[in-house]
């Protein structure tokens, strides 16, 4: 027994610190706060950090959100002749391939990989995540190996984004069942800087550098990188200042002070692209339909103050739900400043007052009350939601609030079960707003949860979606921007600030609000 | 022996298909559904929610869906997980391994601590040593899984930095030392709260058996402290323990589900934790199948063991 215990330390001390070597050139850590479903990106329902550094898109996003060409030569437009609008209402989009990429197995990348990608993604044989555009393209014209004329049915405005997943190599996967080609699925063949090299269920992947990468020879210059998932947020933390990991995204804000604090580490901030606001559901909440008092709500809030206290001035107050980082955001928007007064006379204007002294406005009998539902588990979300109660308590407005948890909240915004909802929407990388605002976009049709009605905003925006100038489609989303905020559909907050920790020795990395995640330009991260 | 074991396992039948419907139902009640997770992307148009409901069978009846999943689980068809659509089976026999490794380490440590304790507080009832245990039992009883585990980590891994902080084992590592290293924390927090228990209850039923007559005689015979202690007394006292432990058994693997969380252990609780979120009910419903059946299984078992260690049971 006596023996048995010594043995066990000696193990113990062997074991102790093997693995907290820093970040290097050999080796990066991530936490990460999930395991991917498949490392297919077709399929893939979560952010595609670890698939993206295997299979390239024709385009990515980079940090600045503009759509840069990374497997295509350049990016098809009117201005170059990639795209051309037909007479029949449709539109051919010609992609031109850069020469020479071959798949890691060494077979050349070609349009008859484009072809067979939309072809299988349209087969009903297969499952992938989203159709979103791939519906809209009637066939794929492959006139050499290096090019592939993708013909619309009609004006697609985000086709740059067409094809920012990849493909899927028709020498693997032709004539197979997509959905369960684990082999593909599980270690996908792609044409990026690294490859899977290991993936040990519930624990992690490994990556490694493939060589002769077709960016250079010498990169990426870090040889393998490690995803470690570990699920709890705090563990993750544990770890970072533990030195385990060295490196996590979308670090939460509550965490902030606590991570700065750890030496060897620097906190990457950036606006992101996404906004949390109050959603107000029109359809559930009669008064909300009255432009007055959805008004004298915004009116109500205090939001330089709820930056400055709860979000330690993290995020910046953000008036619309395009956010400043996108080519099509504008700040010459209505704006509600705070002014409780102001507030009060609008709800007076709207018939709502307060007769009985209850510190309750009601009108024909009925109180001004609503429930708010937000997301459980964030700390700060938890405050944000309190503090709204008690501003809108001031004007004499009655709510109360009901925590839900994630999967939960899905399932009642998705059937627009519920008065109000603090929330944020991730925004696509494409600044389109149809899906959120057009009048025949309510569920289940699309997440327009405001169930906002409006004959000009619903022009805008289809507008805006048929329109491939960029210039011209900037024009028409700037006027629904403006529409949105004179309605006051909604109450925007904050911007949604991502703070990615990373080592202080890692340069290269930038970034990237995007769902390209900031795993984006890993081939140019370097350990000094 | 052979007529108790085939009527309780006759009994457990029922009881499965009780489970089984209430599980189910509860399932499909809470709100959200598989796919929750598809609509916090905007590139998921509402037509894809569509075609994915038909291609996941979630546009059927609830009572088909149920007898769907019932026919075919009775034949050994799990199913597959709708979150990565790989087979059930496969996805929980990956994980248990490391659940068991977890659970038979927290099961050693805790009857490591348990037994010795719970003599020694007999032997010196009402003295401080056992009054410290008992305040230690109380607090391992009452402590948080999580909060103890966060406190493990941010002292002994990241304070002192004696041990990882979570995970199975290191990236590179995999070798005896690096997985018993990992082991430590996590089989620590699961065993605190069955060794409090236990030593409680050991110290019970050994202060029962060391007042009874044949502990005096044997003693009056000279046979030395230490062997009355562990041959007679112990020898009585441990059947109900025994029984006890069996029992347990099944909240070792059940009660890994938050443990497995805090440690980032690669268990079954994990896979139930994630398969949860994401309303995997394919493996949702197996995880709780096999967990019941589990807990009737080791019910059994602790009724046999008693039997065997007691012969006044045996009719």
């Amino acid at each position: 027994m006596r023996r048995f215990a010594v043995g066990l330390l000696v193990l113990l001390v062997l074991a102790c610190g093997g693995e907290r070597g820093g970040a290097s050139n050999d080796l990066l850590v991530v936490g990460y706060d999930r395991e991917p479903d498949t490392m297919n990106r077709f399929s893939t329902h979560i952010l595609e950090d670890i698939q993206g550094c295997v299979i390239e898109g024709l385009t990515i996003t980079d940090e600045h959100m503009n759509v840069v060409p990374l497997l295509a030569s350049e990016v098809p437009t009117l201005e170059n002749g990639g795209v051309v609008l037909r007479p029949d209402g449709g539109m051919d989009v010609t992609w031109k391939l850069r020469p020479g990429i071959r798949w890691h197995d060494g077979v050349p990348f070609t349009s008859a990989d484009i072809r067979f990608t939309v072809e299988a993604i349209n087969s009903p044989d297969y499952n992938p995540e989203s159709t979103d555009g791939f519906d809209r393209i009637e066939a794929v014209e492959t006139p050499d190996s290096l090019t592939a004329i993708v013909r619309y049915r009609e004006v697609y405005a985000p086709y740059a984004l067409q094809f920012v997943r990849g493909a899927l190599p028709r020498h693997v996967l032709e004539g197979r069942d997509i959905d369960a080609a684990q082999d593909y699925n599980r270690n996908p063949l792609g044409t990026g800087p690294y490859r899977v090299a290991e993936w040990k269920t519930g624990e992690h992947i490994l990556l490694e550098r493939v060589p002769g990468y077709w960016q250079g020879d010498s990169l990426p210059a870090i040889r393998r990188i490690l995803f470690r998932f570990v699920a709890n947020t705090t563990t993750r933390i544990n770890q970072l200042r533990g030195g385990e990991v060295h490196v996590t995204a979308l670090v939460p804000w509550d965490k902030y002070r606590e991570v700065r604090t750890i030496p060897g580490l620097s906190i990457h901030r950036m606006t992101g692209n996404s906004y949390e606001h109050v959603t107000l559901n029109q359809r559930s909440v009669p008064a909300f339909r009255d432009r007055r008092v959805r008004r004298a709500l915004t009116h109500a809030i205090d939001r330089e103050l709820i930056v400055r206290t709860i979000l330690d001035s993290l995020a910046p107050v953000i008036h619309g739900p395009i956010q400043p980082v996108s080519w099509a955001f504008t700040d010459s928007v209505t704006r509600y400043a705070f002014d409780p007064a102001r507030a009060r006379a609008l709800l007076e204007e709207a018939g709502w007052h307060d007769a009985d002294g209850d510190g309750v406005r009601e009108q024909d009998g009925k109180a001004l009350a609503f429930t708010m539902i937000t997301q459980a588990g964030f700390a700060v979300r938890e405050n944000v939601s309190q503090a709204l109660q008690r501003m809108w308590r001031d004007v004499g407005v009655d709510v109360a609030i009901r925590l839900v948890d994630g999967t939960s909240i899905s399932g009642l915004w998705f059937e627009g079960r519920f008065d109000a909802m603090l929330h944020w929407w991730h925004m696509p990388a494409d600044p389109e707003l149809t899906l959120f605002f057009a009048k025949d976009r309510i569920p289940p049709h699309g997440r327009n949860i405001n169930y906002v009605e409006d004959d000009s905003l619903t022009r805008l925006l289809y507008a805006s979606d048929r329109t491939v100038d960029q210039a011209r489609r900037r024009a028409l989303l700037v006027a629904a921007q403006q529409r949105i905020a004179e309605l006051a559909v909604e109450i925007p907050l904050y911007n949604v600030t991502r703070l990615d920790a990373v080592p202080e020795a890692l340069e290269g990395f930038t970034g990237n609000p995007t769902n390209a995640g900031i795993f984006w330009n890993v081939h140019r991260w370097r350990i000094r | 022996m052979l007529t108790t074991v085939l009527r309780r396992v006759g009994q457990g039948v029922p009881v499965m298909l009780l489970v089984s419907v209430l599980v189910f139902a509860l399932l499909h009640a809470a709100p959200g559904g598989p796919l929750a997770v598809y609509l916090e992307n905007p590139g998921v148009r509402p037509e894809d929610i569509e075609r994915l409901r038909r291609a996941l069978g979630l546009d059927q009846s609830l009572p088909t869906q149920y007898a769907r999943w019932l026919a075919a689980f009775v034949q050994g068809d799990w199913g597959f997980s709708l979150s990565d659509g790989r087979p059930v089976a496969t996805r929980m026999l990956e994980r248990l391994p490391a659940t068991l490794e977890l659970a038979g380490a927290s099961l050693v440590v805790a009857l490591l601590a348990a037994v010795p304790a719970g003599i020694a507080a007999a032997v010196r009832r009402g003295r401080w040593f056992d009054r410290a245990a008992g305040v230690l039992a109380l607090a391992g009883v009452s402590l948080p899984v999580f909060w103890f585990g966060l406190v493990l980590q941010l002292t002994i891994a990241i304070g002192l930095g004696w041990l990882p902080s979570s995970g199975r084992s290191a990236a590179f590592g995999g070798g005896l030392a690096d997985r018993v290293s990992h082991l430590v924390l996590p089989a620590i927090v699961l065993a605190a709260v069955h060794a409090a228990a236990w030593s409680r209850y050991l110290r019970a039923s050994m202060i029962g058996v060391l007042s009874r007559r044949f502990i005096t005689a044997a003693a009056a015979r000279g046979i030395p402290r230490g062997r009355i202690l562990l041959r007679h007394a112990l020898r009585n006292a441990a059947g109900p323990l025994l029984a006890v432990v069996i029992l347990d058994a099944a909240l070792v693997v059940s009660g890994a589900v938050v443990t497995e969380s805090v440690f980032a252990w690669p268990g079954l609780g994990a896979l139930f934790t994630e398969a949860l979120s994401r309303r995997d009910y394919p493996v949702l419903m197996a995880f709780l199948m096999v967990t019941s059946v589990a807990v009737i299984t080791l019910n059994l078992a602790a009724d046999l063991a008693h039997r065997a260690l007691d012969p006044r049971l045996r009719g």
